[in-house]
């Protein structure tokens, strides 16, 4: 990745992006794994206690973890 | 026992604290059980609203599409509860301010040194957060449930996205019943804790911030007092 066709080293150095860029990178990382246990969660729950929203909360917890990966594999392009 | 079976033909009393105050219920039962129950039912109908389900109303009474892990075959769902939604109002508010709070920050302060690219990642990440905050949120008031059926009540407690814990009781363990109601918002929007304490190993159970807790706590009452007469029939499960 080239930082200066960037243009942002106006007021912040360049090791300190670098800092920024792998604290987010493992972040993200990390969140994608927490939205895998909200999902298994939200699957145990629907099993334990079946009201007929089960689809919903379903698709929400899906979205959630699809929204995750794709702001990882954004980042992982972008920075 | 023997105490039931003597005292059908006189007068029982049931001690209960309604609104933070101790009253006293009192119900002649009839010789015949059978006779008992059908004036149970004829009462409990007169008092309560008409069997009500919607997946995601906080008070469901016999709800028909509810199931849970434990319940027998057999057994009836008469109520489903949760937290009144009007709880919910403090953590709409501040995901309301969560998805406003970067074209704000954009307004207040200037974000002109950080990189277009890291602009949209933590963008995109804030509003990550969000979406976890908010689903949270739901799912701790959506899963946080108190079941009530014709033999047990189990209080099922969704303490976040990765610990749940669920306790239930006999509904002839019951011992006491206590609804409480304070504060002007659960005095206009009637909701309220039901206390319950049993003679079961967990000696009590909180229905907390449940709407129309008094309803809540008459039901229990009668589903007390139909298990006795059960009992009486020899209809125990």
């Amino acid at each position: 990745m080239n930082l200066d066709n960037l243009g942002f080293f106006t007021s912040v150095s360049e090791p300190i992006w670098l800092m920024v860029e792998a604290f987010t990178m493992i972040g993200l990382f990390l969140y994608v794994i927490f939205a895998a246990v909200v999902l298994r969660q939200v699957n145990h729950m629907t099993t334990t206690l079946e009201v007929g929203f089960e689809g919903a909360i379903k698709t929400v917890a899906w979205l959630h973890l699809i929204f995750a990966i794709g702001t990882l594999v954004i980042a992982i392009l972008i920075l | 026992m023997p105490e039931i079976f003597n005292a059908s033909k006189e007068e029982i009393k049931m001690e209960g604290h309604v609104g933070g105050v101790k009253g006293h219920h009192s119900r002649k039962l009839s010789e015949d059980p059978l006779q008992l129950k059908k004036s149970l039912q004829i009462s409990i109908q007169k008092e309560i609203p008409e069997p009500y389900h919607n997946a995601v109303s906080a008070f469901n009474y016999y709800p028909h599409k509810v199931h849970f892990v434990g319940a027998d075959k057999q057994e009836k769902i008469v109520l489903l509860l949760r937290r009144h939604p009007i709880t919910n109002l403090p953590w709409i508010f501040m995901a309301f301010v969560m998805v406003l709070a970067p074209l704000l920050m954009s307004f207040v302060t200037g974000v002109d040194f950080v990189p277009v690219s890291y602009q949209i990642i933590f963008l995109l990440s804030w509003y990550l957060i969000t979406m976890a905050y908010v689903t949270e949120k739901f799912l701790s008031w959506f899963f946080n449930v108190n079941i009530l059926t014709d033999e047990r009540i189990f209080d099922v407690d969704f303490v976040n996205l990765i610990y749940r814990e669920i306790t239930d009781a006999n509904i002839d363990q019951i011992q006491d019943v206590t609804v409480q109601v304070g504060g002007v918002i659960r005095t206009m929007f009637n909701y309220g804790d039901v206390i319950i304490q049993t003679a079961a190993e967990i000696p009590q159970i909180d229905f907390k911030a449940v709407p129309k807790p008094d309803v809540v706590a008459q039901i229990l009452r009668e589903l007390k007092v139909e298990e006795e007469a059960e009992r009486l029939e020899g209809k125990v499960r």
